[in-house]
């Protein structure tokens, strides 16, 4: 093999050290996301045996879910309801997939159109390695992780008390969507010179394929489940009577997107894409005049997307959530109460989905602060402040972007919730939009803690993704792991209302709002008077 | 010279964790000058703009732009300069003319009525590209225009011409000449000696944060040494011993040596005596001064 190898004439050279140099530089990003994954695989593994008593209430509360359109759009349906694995893993099979799926979009952008926008690849150019190596190092840094991280699955799994034949195979599948995700990435990063393009192609991609399952899984037309990953995920049957062969269907599709990837590599040429850029306006407009116009400007393609995303998934679940009443089983109530919430279904149901926007909205904040610490050690914002730009306006931009944004999204949540909820509703348009909107003071405390990272060195603004990540866990696992009250209480998520079904509490607001107001007015004090760069 | 410096810098310090970059800095830049600051890689060159700039905080000395103070004053110094990084970055999904019009409008001036136009063919740019798509010699540009676009008081230029080709770096040595022309102040930072050597009337060199050297260049060369080459009728007279002179090399009738200023009116006399076919003396280039300055140590360049 390695001779055939040698005689090939486009042999690639340097492959193995860039390879060398990717797992380097993403030793700390994916060791969290993998930290994270694992966890609560293995929480929800461990869990589902104490959580139900005996195998009818557990079978009974795998049958309410299956009955719930709501539930299976989220998560996917049991297919054997028999199984422990299957019921234990509900979450894991298709939800968490899906962040397998966005770590490994991460890697390989990062690997690849980014590095290329950064000039790295450039720098790499000059040295002895071919065309095709960066990509192909991409290509094989995001096939190795995921692999590993499969692996990984399967044995947190077995440690968790699942049966190891059935853990192998639901590696399998998170290995797969792994697999896919690589191909998918290497595409979508040829066709477009932008990284926030490509990862807006990539992302979107993702959730097509998400969508595409969601409906397929919940309506007639079950085939659709059958062209997307995340419907092999559950068609696998992992846990029940397994069918192997669908292992091939990841690899093929995956064979097939690096392929693609690879053609459309070789017909460009470096620093483009495939789409070729629109030339921008030759003189800017007479309102792009100061720090903030400047930010929202800069960042209005990405508050598009994540508008347009954030309406997508709210239309979607306030449509689905009105059958949620239909089914008044103690088993799925149970369940529910596990999830984040205890009453009515369809309540719950929408509160799950609000808190979910909530951590997916506040990831918006994240991002923004974290542009802002890139344009201050790029050089950027020294630029900007080198003009008649105060220090608090510089500061101000970042904020208003970060926490409006999300407040914005926030809004848009409540809105498409309750367009989508339609007159099937005992509660009015205002309560479902007032729900969204009563996560703000939780989302603005967690912004505030990144902007506080930020304030303190720019190259702390990062960590804040760490928080959120970190608030995030604690509210899916905790309860599972059964940790005490006050690590929980931690979270601010913990004290933000579980609207509609429960009524706003004006005090966990209030002091919410004071701690990110308190932590924004510290940031701004460390800001003012600290080094830029 | 009754006028008040534009920008005036004693003692400055600034520390980096355990690192000193700047190690009482001063800097004095008289209005209507080119002032050249010299210095290599890492001598604190951009360290001393960035406190100039409001972006550092000084941990010792004082420093006043415009009379005014860097830290407190920071939007209303800038209103009044342009500055023009060493490494620009720009904004990946901006095209290179809102950038540039955004940094007019952001320093108080109007693109419309502003040189960019002119600029920007002068410096054939094209301003409809994004910013990922320029090379760092067209960020350059971009900054550079937006600087030069406006009639600023004080222009601060740290390392402009990096990346730009000589038919750019001819560019950029008019527009300097232009701004200065209308009495504007330039503080131009640079590695490269011939561009300083070009533009700058007076210069400071720094060292490991330090200014060591500060002045015109005409009081500079007479500080050094010139090197002195002279081709005599008569038997070539023994200068070694006296006092200021170096590097004496005889062949035949030529004799060549470099010469301390105090010691020139003895060895032209000495020369003058023997008899002179043909003298050259040739001041020192700011190349030779910069070694002089930067090798201190080595032997021969100091006394």
């Amino acid at each position: 093999m390695s001779t055939l190898v040698g005689r090939v004439p486009g042999r690639q050279v340097g492959v193995d050290l860039l390879v060398r140099l990717a797992l380097r530089r993403d030793r700390v990003m994916v060791a969290a996301w993998y930290a994270v994954l694992l966890l609560v695989c293995f929480a929800s593994a461990s869990a589902t045996t104490t959580l139900y008593d005996t195998e009818a209430e557990r079978v009974k509360a795998a049958e309410a879910i299956n009955a719930s359109p709501g539930i299976v759009a989220l998560y996917g349906p049991i297919l054997d309801v028999h199984s422990a694995g299957e019921v234990a893993m509900t979450k894991m099979t298709v939800l968490y997939s899906v962040f397998v799926a966005i770590m490994v979009l991460f890697v390989v952008r990062r690997h690849t159109r980014m590095d290329e926008e950064d000039g790295q690849f450039e720098l790499l150019g000059g040295t002895a390695i071919t065309r095709d190596a960066p990509l192909t190092a991409a290509v094989v840094v995001g096939s190795g992780l995921s692999l590993l991280l499969g692996v990984l699955a399967a044995a947190v799994n077995v440690l968790g008390g699942l049966p190891v034949t059935g853990s192998l195979a639901f590696g399998g599948s998170w290995a797969g969507t792994g697999l896919v995700a690589t191909g998918l990435t290497a595409a979508a990063c040829q066709l477009s010179a932008s990284a926030r393009t490509c990862a807006a192609i990539a992302s979107s991609a993702i959730g097509v394929l998400f969508v595409l399952r969601a409906v397929g899984d919940t309506t007639a037309a079950s085939w659709l489940s059958w062209t997307t990953p995340f419907g092999w995920n559950t068609q696998l049957r992992a846990y029940g009577n397994t069918r192997w062969w669908i292992l091939l269907l990841y690899v093929a599709m995956a064979v097939v997107l690096v392929g693609g990837a690879v053609l459309l590599a070789r017909r460009r040429d470096l620093g483009s894409g495939i789409f070729a850029p629109r030339p921008g306006p030759a003189t800017g407009s007479p309102r792009l005049a100061d720090a903030v116009a400047l930010a929202v400007r800069v960042h209005t393609p990405m508050l598009v997307g994540w508008t347009t995303a954030v309406a997508v998934l709210g239309l979607v679940f306030g449509a689905i959530s009105p059958s949620f009443d239909a089914f008044d089983s103690k088993g799925i109530e149970d369940m529910l109460r596990r999830i984040g919430g205890a009453g009515a279904f369809r309540d719950t149901l929408l509160g799950a989905v609000i808190s979910v926007l909530a951590l997916v909205v506040t990831c918006f904040a994240i991002a923004v602060v974290g542009h802002g610490g890139s344009d201050e050690h790029d050089g950027r914002t020294e630029q900007v402040l080198a003009t008649a730009t105060s220090r608090a306006r510089a500061f101000l931009a970042t904020l208003v972007v970060g926490v409006l944004g999300a407040t914005w999204l926030l809004l848009v949540t409540g809105v498409t919730l309750a367009v989508g909820v339609g007159n099937d509703t005992d509660h009015s348009f205002g309560r479902l939009v007032g729900s969204a909107l009563a996560q703000g003071p939780a989302v603005w405390t967690v912004a505030a803690v990144a902007v506080l990272c930020f304030a303190v060195r720019s190259r702390w603004a990062l960590l804040g993704w760490g928080v959120v990540v970190l608030f995030a866990t604690l509210g899916q696992i905790g309860e599972l792991l059964g940790l005490p009250q006050w690590v929980l209480d931690l979270s601010p998520y913990t004290h933000a209302p579980r609207m509609p079904l429960a009524d706003f509490e004006p005090v966990p607001a209030l002091v919410l709002s004071v701690i990110a107001a308190a932590l924004l007015a510290v940031s701004w004090l460390r800001y003012r008077s600290r080094d830029i760069g | 010279m009754t006028e008040a410096p534009v920008i005036s810098v004693q003692g400055l310090v600034k520390t980096f964790g355990a690192f000193r970059a700047l190690d009482e800095l001063d800097l004095e830049v008289l209005p209507g000058e080119v002032h050249g600051f010299l210095g290599p890689n890492g001598a604190g060159k951009s360290t001393t703009i960035r406190s100039l700039l409001g972006l550092l905080r000084a941990d010792a000395g004082s420093m006043s732009v415009f009379g005014l103070d860097p830290w407190r004053d920071a939007v209303e110094i800038h209103r009044r300069l342009a500055y023009v990084p060493g490494d620009v970055a720009l904004w990946p999904n901006l095209s290179g003319g809102e950038v540039i019009d955004l940094l007019i409008r952001m320093r108080g001036g109007d693109p419309e009525t502003s040189r960019r136009e002119e600029l920007l063919e002068r410096f054939d740019l094209d301003p409809t590209k994004k910013g990922r798509a320029y090379s760092k010699g067209n960020r350059q540009k971009v900054a550079l225009v937006a600087a030069f676009a406006a009639d600023s008081e004080l222009l601060v230029l740290d390392e402009p011409t990096s990346g730009l080709d000589p038919l750019m770096e001819q560019v950029f040595n008019e527009c300097v000449a232009e701004h200065t022309a209308r009495g504007a102040t330039v503080l131009l930072s640079s590695h490269i000696l011939s561009e300083v050597e070009r533009l700058a009337a007076r210069v400071t060199i720094i060292r490991a944060g330090r200014a060591v050297e500060t002045g015109t260049l005409e009081e500079m060369r007479h500080l050094h040494r010139n090197r002195i080459e002279a081709v005599l009728e008569g038997p070539v007279p023994d200068v070694t011993g006296m006092a200021g002179v170096h590097d004496v090399h005889v062949e035949g009738q030529q004799l060549v040596c470099t010469v301390d200023p105090e010691g020139l009116t003895e060895v032209l006399g000495a020369l003058t005596a023997a008899g002179v076919q043909a003298l050259t003396s040739t001041p020192p280039t700011l190349e030779e001064l910069f070694l002089d300055v930067y090798r201190p140590d080595l032997e021969g360049a100091r006394r």
